[in-house]
């Protein structure tokens, strides 16, 4: 490797890390403005137009925090943490386009290389519980472990339709290969076992038990302050960014559909606005999610996940290999996954997955202790 | 299922609402403040005579809970003169606001309509005795308060300062 190569590499990487630390920054600020409004506030207002200087002033705040270590911590496992978690996140984005054209590593086995390594950050999230020293920590980080594990099952599998579908693993040949039709109208049930699926793995709210802040407060950054918990703050939200542009390019037709219709450097400008744009549309709905909903007990949680998502996902792929297999139509495709979608509905409107003798509490009143001991006595 | 959509529903009608925040630090986008509305304790200015209402008669001192007020009075100079029905005039008066509870008993209880509660409600300051106010500064919060309010006394010919002519008065009798 010589010498301009290697100023290459580092100029990618470099490049890459500030665009997507501008991203990070827009998203908090995004966040707070659209929950903001969700519930009739204004958010941030004074810091710059509208705010829009907050979050710097945020980051400055935080890096100039104190490092807290905990007397009784894993030194390597606790300073290690922050970084196990930010390297998989940030890696992904080697493989990921945004825009046509507009991609560091188009690999062939691009879909896999990010599965494998956005998982490695479960063990980044379990070093922190167990490098803190603190019970909560380390509840937090079993939780995020048991959540990811499961969630990823179902994310993998929604991945792995949609490159049987497309009959590929690169990224930008799936998104190639919508030019027509995008994979949300084949497969809606995959956008939304897929988008259930990553909000999970971002442990954003429906599913954010693992650093649930009434239940184990704030789970494994806990222990974390200033410059560290920053970079988990970091990872996280590349992460959301991460399943917002998957979301797009996987199902929403990427930089296709609409076309776009110049040629040459304006088309490729044009390309990444569009699947920004298509990007925020999805992290919107995640942050009016995140609005609207209470979060979900770790059993409603482990039984939606186990008994609900997996065997959908299963179904899922299944049924889209063999409609290829068979050379059908790929309408009876996208009429089978709208069926299944009622289904899930109607499954969920039913309760049938909740088992009531399980899983809530039996009040047990005196009167009826009394009764027991009696007959035990009889007996 | 259906009870989640009707939640998203929810959120994004509030979404589209508009806030219901008031800008407080801007002085242009406050809430505006009502007539009635009870700050601190002032005290008004006869504009007739160009002097304060009160005598310093001590009434207000002496109802006050919280014994914030203290208060001194002095011959009126301008009654010598003639120029002024009242004998004696508030010569110091010092209200404690860090310590008041804006309970307006000392203005039920003049009887001179001399002491008003004004609309002045912000007072952090920077001294230690900062909120200790004096008679001028009393005196400006209350000619702030008649000007923004149009602040008429209640009992106007029995509380004005326009000296009476004797005389006319033996005349009627």
């Amino acid at each position: 490797m010589n010498f301009t190569q290697l100023f290459t590499y580092s100029s990618y990487v470099f490049g890459l890390f500030l665009s997507l630390t501008i991203m990070v920054l827009f998203l908090t600020w995004f966040e707070r403005k659209a929950l903001a409004r969700f519930q009739m506030r204004m958010g941030p207002m004074r810091v710059g137009f509208h705010g829009t200087l907050q979050p710097i002033a945020d980051a400055i705040k935080l890096i100039s925090k104190e490092d807290i270590l905990p007397a009784w911590a894993d030194k390597l496992v606790y300073w290690f943490a922050p970084i196990i978690v930010f390297v998989p996140a940030f890696l992904v984005w080697v493989t990921i386009p945004f825009g046509k054209n507009m991609v560091l590593r188009s690999l062939d086995l691009g879909l896999f290389f990010i599965v494998a390594v956005s998982v490695l950050s479960i063990l980044g999230l379990i070093m922190a519980g167990w490098g803190s020293a603190n019970k909560y920590a380390v509840l937090g980080g079993l939780r995020a472990a048991g959540q990811l594990i499961s969630y990823e099952i179902p994310l993998i599998m929604a991945i792995l339709a949609i490159a049987i579908l497309n009959q590929s693993l690169n990224l930008v040949e799936i998104v190639d290969s919508q030019v027509n039709i995008p994979n949300l109208f084949i497969q809606p049930l995959g956008l939304v076992l897929f988008f259930i699926a990553g909000l999970a793995e971002l442990g954003r709210t429906p599913f954010d038990i693992h650093h649930a802040e009434s239940e184990v407060v704030g789970g494994p950054f806990v222990e974390y302050s200033g410059a560290h918990w920053s970079v988990f703050y970091l990872s996280e939200y590349i992460n959301t960014f991460t399943i917002g542009i998957l979301t797009v390019l996987l199902f929403l037709g990427g930089w296709h559909w609409p076309n776009i219709p110049f040629s040459g450097n304006l088309q490729i400008t044009l390309s990444v606005l569009v699947v920004l744009f298509k990007t925020m549309v999805v992290i919107g709905v995640i942050f009016w999610i995140r609005a609207t909903y209470p979060r979900l007990r770790i059993d409603q949680l482990m039984s939606f996940g186990w008994k609900m998502l997996i065997p959908m996902a299963f179904i899922n792929v299944t049924i889209t290999a063999s409609v290829l297999y068979y050379n059908l139509s790929l309408w009876i495709l996208s009429i089978i996954s709208i069926i299944l979608l009622i289904l899930c509905i109607f499954i969920i409107q039913r309760k049938f997955l909740i088992n009531n003798e399980i899983n809530t509490i039996k009040l047990i009143s005196t009167k009826s202790l009394l009764d027991e001991k009696n007959e035990f006595e009889l007996n | 299922m259906i009870g989640f959509l009707n939640g998203l529903l929810v959120t994004i009608k509030a979404g589209f609402r508009r806030p219901v925040t008031a800008q407080y630090p801007d002085p242009e986008k406050r809430l505006k403040i009502e007539s009635r509305f009870m700050g601190f304790p002032s005290l008004t200015w006869d504009y007739q005579i160009e002097e304060p209402y009160c005598t310093g008669c001590m009434v207000c001192v002496r109802e006050c809970p919280t014994e914030c007020m203290s208060a001194k009075m002095k011959d009126n100079p301008l009654f010598s003169e003639g120029k002024s029905r009242r004998k004696k005039i508030i010569d110091e008066f010092e209200i404690n606001l860090g310590r008041c509870i804006l309970c307006g008993i000392c203005v039920e209880v003049c009887n001179f309509d001399a002491i008003e509660m004004s609309h002045e409600h912000e007072l952090s300051k920077r001294a230690r005795n900062g909120n200790r106010f004096d008679l001028q500064q009393l005196l400006d919060l209350g000619i702030k308060f008649q000007s923004d309010t149009k602040w008429e006394p209640k009992q106007p010919e029995k509380n004005s300062g326009v000296p009476v002519k004797k005389i006319n008065q033996n005349e009627d009798k």
